[in-house]
């Protein structure tokens, strides 16, 4: 008699498919632009490859939470709650933490010119992947995430606003990181998002940075 | 003029720098090229140190004792992909 709780193969098969793709692109643009970033030692350009670096880490070890939460139900595994369960996520929140703090200084680093960001972005991300770990909640993360999305959208409007335009590789942006809000939205207990609206904005996310890596492809031959 | 030539951008200046030793077939003595990159002597100094730094320049001496200044690989290299560098840079408004 098969276990009562069966991983449904169509969900498993849609998330790994959905990583690899996602991983595969976010580690090719890292990959790509390094000759340029080796060749110029550009600060945009090293903030921007390292957000896509931490991107695809995030999303694996977003994979690697779904996995084990769908593994837990499956066979009725007492898991263990630190190893399996909280270190993914708390790798998880450190890795898009940092994700999303690079892509927004690498568009304004030119105006606010910080010379340890790095360091002032690893103790924000150290920060919330510890909420995360205390309160062993990925509804924190989410908020804490889309509280540095709203940031990053308005310090994004106030320097475009000098431009008097709102840039195409902007909206690129913000529409990766809302999906990826979206994707964490997985992780919880209850399913807050139907598994086919789930999947409908894996796949607008799978565009978005497949043009992200078309454009990338487009400098880096 | 000099102050705008100083405002010009980091990697514009290095491809003029890099881009006059190769139109002097990758050798010419560091004065003529001072006086070609229009820039104040301090700030010719502090490039071709960064330059010389990163392995884009090297320095040689011929039999004569004389300095002269060529491109190494990487400094031909950061000249092919110049223009590339920079479509990148704008695309992703970095």
């Amino acid at each position: 008699m098969p276990p009562y709780h069966l991983i449904e193969p169509a969900k498993l098969f849609v998330e790994l498919s959905y990583t690899l793709i996602v991983v595969f692109l976010c580690f090719r643009i890292f990959y790509k632009t390094k000759e340029i970033y080796d060749l110029t030692k550009y600060e945009g350009v090293k903030y921007f490859r390292i957000t896509f670096l931490f991107f695809g880490l995030a999303f694996l070890f977003r994979f690697l939470s779904v996995f084990v939460m769908l593994m837990g139900l499956t066979f009725d595994l007492d898991i263990s709650m630190y190893l399996f369960r909280i270190f993914p996520l708390v790798f998880n929140s450190y890795f898009s933490t940092m994700a999303i703090l690079s892509l927004t200084y690498s568009m304004i680093w030119k105006e606010l010119q910080l010379k340890h960001m790095l360091i002032v972005s690893n103790a924000i991300a150290v920060i919330i992947s510890g909420i995360a770990f205390l309160s062993r909640s990925h509804i924190l993360i989410i908020g804490a995430q889309a509280m540095l999305l709203i940031f990053t959208i308005i310090t994004a409007i106030y320097i475009y606003s000098k431009s008097k335009k709102i840039s195409q590789i902007f909206i690129l942006y913000v529409l990766f990181i809302l999906f990826w809000i979206v994707n964490l939205l997985t992780l919880g207990p209850q399913r807050f998002v139907p598994f086919e609206i789930q999947t409908v904005f894996q796949m607008i996310s799978i565009a978005v940075i497949g043009i992200i890596y078309l454009k990338v492809s487009k400098w880096t031959i | 003029m000099d102050n705008i030539k100083r405002k010009r951008e980091r990697l514009e200046m290095i491809f003029d720098i890099l881009n006059i030793i190769r139109n002097h077939q990758n050798s010419i003595k560091p004065t003529p090229l001072l006086r070609q990159s229009n820039l104040s002597s301090q700030s010719f100094t502090e490039y071709l140190n960064e330059l010389l730094e990163k392995d884009f320049i090297k320095e040689v001496t011929d039999e004569n004792e004389k300095k002269f200044l060529t491109l190494t690989d990487k400094g031909f290299k950061y000249l092919d992909k110049y223009k590339l560098i920079l479509g990148f840079i704008e695309e992703f408004e970095l």
